[in-house]
């Protein structure tokens, strides 16, 4: 088995060779064919990974993604529009049922390309959690660390350094040792940190370990082709195996439109790896004639880290737009089924929750220069959704309800990060949750938060992190995945996203799914 | 023939209603009309009025501009979604009429003081979904108001200036649109950034927002 190589590790002779073996929309000239002995479909944090050890192992692989690779004079800065560059539905899809905001890339990279690069490894008790509840044997810590620990040496995991953590992300630190709850730095996939705040539109110092700067770059050294700007519309399959994939080339930001798409392509391999995302490839499932679906559990048990953010006003200027994205955390409240972290985004983006018009919002906006603003992300077990396919589109349909219980959670969670900020200093908070005072200047104001009085209705979620619509089970009629990532029905088709978690994690996913993406690629590996 | 009248007459009121007797739009919009972009601008003057803390008004903000790029880049379903946000309001006095006489003409037809009562209802009306439509109109124009160039500058928050980083990435893949053939980096272009070192939370700000004045995008 290969080891993990540094980025400096090989001769540059690479280069040429590698070049040779990336498609991007420019090229396709007509309809092709390709045979591969493992396709990947989806260049995200698991497919990527997947991808790489696949090849590295010796195998011939293909990685086909439907986005295009971004390079740096690429990346737009306006948050809004760049968006619509980066993510599916132009940023702007939403649950129904409990309507939330919930976003997944379409590039080169995934979600990586846009998120805070956050690498958290769950702790003991989620992996307990899921061996009991989803008759699992070998997915714990003890089994992943090697895997955990391979990434994190190969993207450079380390806790976010103090010079540019920037004052919002300190004072969080600040709060959390004035009110005796345990902080840390975050870890992230970061090689010299700027601290730019601005990891959401792609990180302009090529600092950030993108899976494009990363894991692609090293499978395409181990004699990976990749292929952009290709959607996989249809797996193929005989019986109990698959046996290829086909699709169509899309035009960059064509945005599903019927016109965008051209010349039509098959990919036949000995295995395939579905690594679309958790929305995605269950949709593709159906949509190629509800495959791996004995169970019926394909596109259900949907769930998210549902999100929350207070943004705080303090005193003295925070210079807020500079510091890691998201630079401190806390795990103090995960066993009560939340997490804390500071977040930063295009000040546009945040502050459309601000109250009011006129006058009155334009004193918020006044104030962004002494704004931090801290969000807590729920371990929604009891909020179960599911993944429907739209007539003649690989969009999904989300339904998606939170749960009583997690709405107490995050009515907890709201109270702690005002008595956070209160702590910190902070003159004033915006909850930015309608029905209640939309300023607070005081801990005892804040006390309400953690009432009956904030209505689930009214609270203003996101949800990033999406998990369990192709679920792992020790059960075949149970879930969709054995613990190796195969699909129960059928013997050489591979899942390797964040659906195939029993349940959310309870940290972010990013790093969970690329240890589980390796593990899986490894087996796969000595399949073949 | 009575059948015919009405339809004529019919079309009649809603070519007035709809359609005439707005102002030619700015030029350059690829996705908006006339009556959008009036619209717009007439809400923007009551959500971000000028005088206040932040350099440029709203009505100087040439958000007609702002929103037309970013219905541009939406897809259909989305575009869709978002015009018929501005149809809504722009109607919407028809049935909720603004407090003056004449409060059922087009909301960009309103005065300022009319335009200000109808957002002021919405803002804490009740009904959650009244809210909901006010929110999601100023959300859309937020967007392109605080996202000037000028506003985010005198905030101190917009994008540092940054030396771009050359990665594996810049090496093996070519500019959105172009051909692997046309990447001009070589291996030996690579940039560390840990020897940058990090930015000065004071320091100077990407050129296309620092050369920023009002008005301008
Ligand atoms: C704004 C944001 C910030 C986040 N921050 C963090 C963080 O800091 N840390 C963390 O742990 N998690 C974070 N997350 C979540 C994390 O990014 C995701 O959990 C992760 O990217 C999931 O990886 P994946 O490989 O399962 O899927 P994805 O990253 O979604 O990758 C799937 C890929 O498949 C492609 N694809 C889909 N359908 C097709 C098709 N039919 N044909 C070809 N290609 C297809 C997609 O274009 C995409 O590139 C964040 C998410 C977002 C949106
Ligand atoms: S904060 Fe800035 S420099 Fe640091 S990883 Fe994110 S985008 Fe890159």
């Amino acid at each position: 088995m290969p080891s993990d190589p540094g980025p400096d590790a090989a001769s540059e002779d690479w280069l040429v060779a590698a070049r040779e073996r990336v498609r991007v929309f420019a090229q396709y000239e007509g309809a092709f064919r390709e045979e591969a002995d493992v396709v990947v479909v989806g260049s995200g944090p698991c497919g990527a990974v997947a991808a790489y050890e696949l090849a590295a192992a010796g195998h011939d692989v293909i990685l086909l993604e439907e986005g295009p690779p971004f390079t740096v004079r690429d990346f737009e800065l306006d948050g809004n529009l760049s968006m619509t560059r980066t993510m599916r539905e132009g940023g702007l899809r939403m649950t129904r049922g409990t309507v939330m905001p919930t976003m997944q890339a379409i590039a080169l990279g995934g979600g990586s390309l846009v998120n805070s690069a956050i690498c958290v490894r769950p702790p003991d008790a989620v992996f307990d959690r899921w061996a009991t509840g989803f008759d699992l044997e070998r997915t714990n810590r003890a089994e992943l660390d090697p895997h955990f620990d391979a990434i994190a040496t190969f993207l450079g995991i380390a806790p976010t350094p103090d010079e540019v953590q920037g004052r919002r992300n300190l004072l969080f630190r600040d709060a959390c040792n004035a009110l005796g709850v345990s902080s840390e730095p975050i870890e992230r996939s970061v090689r010299g940190c700027r601290g730019s705040g601005e990891c959401f539109t792609g990180c302009r110092s090529r600092a950030k370990q993108s899976m494009d700067v990363s894991y692609v770059p090293a499978a395409l050294r181990a004699g990976a082709r990749v292929f952009t700007s290709v959607q996989v519309q249809q797996v193929h399959s005989i019986g109990r195996r698959v046996t290829g994939v086909s699709g169509q080339v899309v035009a960059p930001f064509s945005r599903g439109s019927r016109r965008g798409r051209s010349h039509h392509f098959r990919i036949d391999a000995r295995a395939i790896v579905l690594a679309a995302g958790c929305t995605a490839t269950p949709v593709l499932l159906k949509q190629s004639g509800d495959l791996a679906n004995a169970s019926g559990q394909v596109g259900e048990n949907l769930q998210f880290h549902p999100g929350l953010a207070i943004a705080g006003i303090f005193p003295e200027p925070v210079d807020p737009q500079f510091g890691a994205t998201q630079g401190y955390q806390s795990l103090a409240f995960l066993e009560e089924g939340f997490k804390l972290e500071t977040l930063w985004a295009p000040p546009p983006l945040l502050s459309m929750r601000f109250p009011g018009f006129g006058e009155e919002l334009l004193s918020h906006f006044a104030e962004i220069p002494q704004m931090a603003v801290w969000d807590a992300i729920v371990s929604a077990n009891r909020s179960l959704g599911r993944v429907r396919a739209r007539w003649r589109s690989l969009d999904p349909v989300l339904h998606w309800a939170i749960h009583p219980e997690d709405v107490a959670i995050l009515r907890r969670s709201l109270k702690v990060i005002a008595e956070l900020f209160f702590a910190a200093g902070a003159r004033k908070i915006l909850p930015g949750v309608q029905g209640i005072a939309e300023v607070m200047t005081s801990l005892d104001q804040a006390r309400i938060l953690d009432s009956d009085a904030v209505r689930p209705e009214n609270l203003v979620l996101g949800g990033n992190h999406v998990f369990c619509t192709t679920r792992m089970h020790g059960d075949p009629t149970r879930g969709v995945v054995d613990e190796d990532g195969r699909c129960h029905d059928l013997e050489n088709l591979y899942i390797a996203d964040t659906g195939i978690f029993p349940q959310c994690p309870s940290v972010n996913p990013m790093l969970t799914g690329m240890a589980l993406a390796r593990r899986q690629a490894r087996l796969l590996g000595q399949r073949l | 023939m009575l059948t015919a009248l009405l339809l004529i007459a019919f079309a009649f009121l809603v070519h007035r209603r709809f359609l005439s007797g707005y102002a030619p739009p700015p030029p350059g919009l690829a996705v908006l009309h006339r009556g959008e972009a009036t619209f717009i601008d007439a809400a923007a003057e009551v959500l971000f009025p000028g005088g206040g803390s932040l350099p440029v008004a709203g009505i100087e903000a040439q958000l007609p501009h702002y929103v037309d790029r970013h219905l541009a880049a939406l897809p259909r379903a989305q575009r869709f979604q978002i015009r018929a946000l501005l149809l809504l309001f722009e109607h919407g006095t028809l049935l909720f009429p603004g407090d003056e006489p004449g409060g059922r003409r087009r909301f960009s037809s309103l005065s300022a003081a009319a335009r200000v009562s109808i957002l002021a209802r919405l803002s804490k009306h009740p009904n959650r979904h009244a809210r909901l439509v006010f929110m999601a109109l100023r959300a859309v124009l937020t967007l392109g108001y605080l996202g000037h160039p000028g506003n985010l500058c005198a905030l101190g928050v917009a994008p540092f200036e940054i030396q771009p980083g050359v990665s594996d990435a810049e090496l093996l893949f070519p500019r959105i649109g172009g051909l692997v053939s046309s990447i001009r980096y070589e291996p030996e272009d690579r940039t560390d950034p840990a020897l940058l070192g990090p930015l000065d939370p004071h320091g100077p700000r990407h050129r296309a927002y620092a050369r920023a004045h009002p008005g301008r995008r």
